[in-house]
């Protein structure tokens, strides 16, 4: 029991020894003792060396206010000979930070002036990493929860093996420049400069929405996202999008390691916060609304003799490819363009361009931003692409015109389905399928479905491959046989007069028996839209309503859309009178305004 | 010497006696060498009065009670120590906080290695504390007449945890605030006034400055109050309800047979307060003594205890930092956002059941906690471990610890994000 308790003590002992060893000893007195030393040989003067005489160890600090939170920067009790320019030759941490004109720095008589002094800015405005602490290792930043180690230097020990040498190099120290020399022409910061080119020549501006610069929707809001994430999660959600969130669907772009790198600094200045101005200076920004930036894509002088090829170089360049397929690129989102030429006409696709909604009001394609010539050009390429694939057995045709939308089973759950809006029709349902005449589904495979994804196929199927289509899609997916439509007295046109007053009654009915699956506005966005699939059609889409007939109509609501949730409305006692009040709802909200677009597109 | 000399003694005498008398004014015993001097050390010492002057040999076998107690409570003073250390440089503000665990851990003297050694002293608490209560149930301990003490006891098992939750907030780092809000939330699943506590708790609908003031407060002062105040209850319990169990085989059991001479009720001796004790009076000094004296067996065992307890949490302070993530993004939790440990049971459960999991279960499991000295009446098996007669509460008992273990380790090492099961190689 003695010996126990007397190499407990003892223990004790020896760890207080190494604790007030470590507390005594720091690294930073060693380097500033080396410091003292080594500029006590160096003093020319007395007066210099009676100074140094009198400095001991001791932690320096900067306390820096003008940049936001108030920062305290130690840096300068390892780094203590960084505005002694003897020190140039010495190795870190005793090494001078260097002048440069580029700094904006400034010689007098020999003497080096600083533009940005350390009293005043300190170091982390700049360098990022953590100014409070005095280890190497948590003031550079280099445990992995600090979540801004210095840019360009310090790489953190989880972040990916391949991405973290690319992640060093004084460029990414730009995007903090930038946190105060927000003008886009400054010579500072050329790589910031290239990224925000970059953001909008790659189309990112499209999807991802930054303050000031762009309103796309579809992607995360990227104001902040610099004060957010590390250089190593942007990098990654740029150069391998899944491998961050695996429900990512960020198209992977055809970018090299430069450019990433500039998207990279670019997006690490966007922190939301401007160094520049102050508070009020930013409110009165905020009440005006802010100047318009001047930053987009850079325009493409279009020649015409060259409309096609350069139509091709832009659809290449602006990454189109990144969604859409394009000959052998396949971004895997939106629809194969490869022989847009027999799907569309050049009307079609240039309203499109400008106006995705305006033909399609549930595209999820954004509003890019090119001139009208580059979206003739961009027209007039994809326009002449008119060669059909080669087609052979019907299955054949399925896979290469059909499974990119419906999917290898016919389930509707094709590669780009979930972005399609509405989804493509699930071909397995019978219901469905067999309550259709043969002659209408082969219509909707030639002609096509206006409004929605279903192109107008007559072109690259003619009326006997589209029988065969057909018969292949029925007896491989649907399975069940066909059965005898039932004869069911339906009006060829409606039989009520379009006038206000019908209109006012449809509302009526339409708010008590329909709103609750298609919503109160008709888009299809009821309250028990999403337990549905197929989702309710949404009514506002101009194109598809215009391009359905009275009868049809009168059908579906009559006698339901067998294979869906919509019931057949002559169950529940809607009158021919009432279902007629309805379709002139229904065709009223889609009237075209006097020389413009569909209703249903705004 | 004459009468005179010796009531006026020289100054010079006075200075060159001044230490020993100081000593000796301090402590008024020598160091004792005979039986009357060893219990007058133990008695008339502040800080061991609390003690018995004679102890039972039983109580000093150490594979018996493992010292678990003594550890905690030495694990409380290392906190209370350190803790009021640390209360020096920490501000219970949201803006500043974080800041000040960076100075702690960067610039202030010792600043790492108290956080440290305060870190690991509440986690090895919150295990201790569990650990001794294992100990008094497979021991058989709670029984009379030491019911009382048992429920005590789990009381200051309650205090414990959440004297340890609300320290967890603050470093107001990402693992503090998601964990509390984890936390916090199982609160909320208790029914009708669970919405309430969670509100009290937090002042507030989330996690903020308000919460984290009202951790501070009963971190440093409500919560270390009620505690000591419980652990002085306990440890006075200990000595009314006869010292620590042991089993009756373990006293001798003293004659009934009176001799003739004692029918006249005439006391043959007199006993002092301290005499006052349970057990036929005429039996002392008669049957056989299992005590010895406190001074030095005891003390020594529990200095013993202190230098090994002292000596872990050195030890883990000095190997291993008390983690830091970063700071605080109400807009960025992690995935997936976990409980502190010692409720990641809960969390396990509640994975599968918010009220059950919560709420219900634990609940229950303390409820059934309080009221097992009141159920479990026999009187078999006391002193021994895991004692044959009492192998059916020993086989609940410890089905519930192996559960709860169960479950810590899974919600621990197997839960990755989205709570869904990993493995953690």
């Amino acid at each position: 029991m003695r010996l126990a308790l007397a190499i407990g003590t003892f223990l004790i002992l020896v760890i207080h020894g190494v604790v007030f060893y470590n507390q005594f000893f720091h690294r930073w007195e060693r380097n500033q003792t080396a410091y003292f030393d080594q500029a006590r040989t160096m003093a020319k003067t007395d007066a210099e060396r009676s100074a140094l005489a009198d400095r001991k160890p001791a932690i320096e600090q900067i306390v820096v206010s003008n940049f936001g939170e108030t920062r305290v920067d130690r840096c300068t009790t390892c780094h203590i000979a960084s505005d002694d320019p003897r020190f140039a030759t010495y190795a870190h941490p005793l090494k001078t930070h260097p002048y440069s004109l580029e700094l904006g720095d400034t010689q007098k008589n020999g003497k080096w002036e600083r533009r940005h002094k350390f009293a005043e800015f300190g170091c982390t405005v700049c360098h990022d990493g953590q100014g409070r602490g005095l280890e190497p290792k948590y003031s550079h930043g280099e445990d992995e929860y600090w979540p801004e180690p210095l840019l360009g230097y310090t790489t953190q020990e989880n972040w990916r093996k391949d991405f973290a040498p690319k992640l060093k190099g004084k460029e990414y120290l730009e995007a903090n420049c930038a946190q105060c020399h927000t003008e886009s022409s400054f010579k500072g910061t050329p790589t910031v400069a290239r990224g925000r080119q970059l953001f909008f020549d790659s189309n990112c501006y499209g999807c991802h929405r930054i303050q000031g610069l762009s309103e796309g929707t579809i992607g995360p809001d990227l104001t902040e996202v610099g004060r957010k994430w590390k250089i190593d999660y942007l990098w990654a959600r740029i150069a391998d999008p899944k491998s961050v969130l695996a429900t990512s669907i960020m198209p992977k772009f055809n970018l090299n390691d430069a450019d990433i790198k500039a998207l990279v600094v670019f997006l690490k200045s966007r922190k939301g916060r401007n160094f520049a101005e102050t508070e009020i200076d930013r409110f009165k920004v905020k009440l005006t609304g802010g100047e318009p930036v001047n930053a987009g894509p850079k325009p493409v002088d279009i020649k015409p003799a060259e409309m096609v090829k350069q139509g091709e170089k832009l659809v290449a360049d602006r990454a189109c490819a990144a969604c859409h397929k394009v000959g052998d690129k396949d971004g895997g989102i939106a629809p194969d363009l490869s022989f847009e030429g027999l799907l569309k006409g050049e009307d079609w696709l240039l309203e499109h361009f400008k106006n995705p909604r305006a033909t399609m009001p549930d595209s999820i394609m954004p509003a890019f931003r090119f001139t009208e010539t580059e979206f003739k050009a961009m027209t007039a390429y994809l326009g002449g692409l008119k060669t059909a694939p080669a087609l052979t057995t019907p299955e054949a045709t399925y896979k290469a015109l059909c499974l990119r939308c419906h999917g290898e089973k016919g389930d509707g759950e094709g590669p780009i389905a979930q972005h399609l809006d509405p989804y493509p029709r699930d071909l397995t349902k019978s219901g469905f399928m067999n309550s259709k005449s043969t002659e209408r589904l082969i219509s909707s495979i030639r002609n096509g479905v206006p409004g929605t994804s279903m192109s107008a196929w007559g072109k690259v199927v003619d009326e006997a491959r589209a029988k065969a289509l057909l018969d292949y899609i029925q007896a491989t997916f649907t399975k069940e046989p066909r059965r005898e439509l039932k004869a069911r007295e339906i009006p060829e046109k409606n039989p009520v007069p379009m006038s206000a007053e019908s209109m006012t009654r449809g509302e009526a009915t339409f708010v008590n028996r329909c709103a609750g699956c298609h919503g109160r506005k008709g888009d299809g966005k009821g309250g028990n839209a999403l337990d549905i699939l197929p989702r309710p059609r949404n009514l506002r889409n101009g194109a598809f309503v215009d391009s359905v007939n009275d009868r049809r109509l009168f059908e579906s609501i009559l006698y339901g859309v067998q294979g869906t949730a919509m019931p057949p409305w002559v169950d529940y006692g809607l009158s021919t009178n009432e279902v007629g009040d309805l379709v002139n709802f229904i065709r009223g909200i889609n009237q075209k305004p006097k020389g413009g677009q569909h209703a249903g597109a705004n | 010497m004459s009468p005179n000399k010796t009531s006026q003694p020289s100054l010079w005498k006075s200075l060159v006696e001044l230490p020993r008398n100081v000593w000796g004014s301090i402590f008024r015993n020598p160091l004792p060498s005979n039986d009357l001097e060893r219990s007058a050390t133990s008695f008339t010492n502040f800080f061991l009065h609390i003690h018995p002057v004679k102890v039972h040999k039983h109580s000093l076998r150490p594979w018996y009670t493992l010292g678990l107690g003594l550890i905690s409570f030495f694990l409380f003073v290392i906190l209370v120590v350190t803790g009021i250390l640390l209360m020096f440089y920490y501000v219970p503000s949201t803006t500043q906080a974080y800041d000040r665990m960076l100075d702690l851990r960067g610039t202030v003297a010792f600043g790492m290695f108290l956080r440290n050694m305060h870190r690991w002293s509440a986690h090895g608490m919150v295990a201790v504390v569990f650990m001794h209560m294992c100990r008094v149930f497979f021991t058989g301990s709670y029984k009379k007449p030491r019911e009382f003490n048992w429920v005590l006891g789990v009381i200051l098992f309650l205090l414990t945890l959440f004297m340890s939750f609300t320290g967890y907030l603050l470093p107001w780092d990402q693992l503090a605030f998601w964990a509390i809000t984890v936390g916090t939330a199982i609160a909320g699943y208790a029914p009708v006034i669970g919405k309430d506590i969670q509100f009290l708790l937090m002042g507030g609908t989330s996690v903020g400055q308000e919460a984290l003031l009202r951790f501070y407060v009963l971190h440093v002062a409500v919560l270390p109050a009620i505690l000591t105040l419980f652990i002085a209850f306990h440890f006075w319990r200990i000595r009314k309800d006869g010292g620590l169990s042991r089993p009756a085989e373990a006293d001798a059991i003293p004659t009934l047979e009176f001799p003739e001479a004692s029918t006249n009720l005439e006391p043959r001796r007199t006993y002092g307060v301290q005499g006052l004790v349970r057990g036929p009076l005429h039996a002392a000094g008669k049957v056989p003594d299992n005590t010895v004296f406190s001074w030095p067996n005891l003390f020594r065992a529990e200095l013993f205890v202190f230098v090994v307890t002292v000596s872990a949490i050195l030890i883990l302070a000095l190997l291993f930092n008390a983690p830091l993530e970063e700071p605080v993004n109400v807009m960025h939790p992690p995935n997936p956002a976990k409980a502190p440990w010692y409720f990641l049971g809960l969390q396990e459960m509640v994975s599968y059941s918010a009220f059950w999991g919560g709420i219900g279960v634990p609940g229950l499991f303390v409820f059934l906690l309080f009221i097992t000295p009141y159920i479990d009446r026999g009187t078999e098996g006391v002193g021994r471990w895991f004692a044959r007669e009492r192998l059916l509460a020993n086989t609940i008992f410890l089905t519930f610890v192996i559960v709860n273990i169960v479950f810590v380790i899974i919600g621990t090492f197997f839960r990755g994000p989205n709570w869904t099961f990993v493995t953690p190689w």
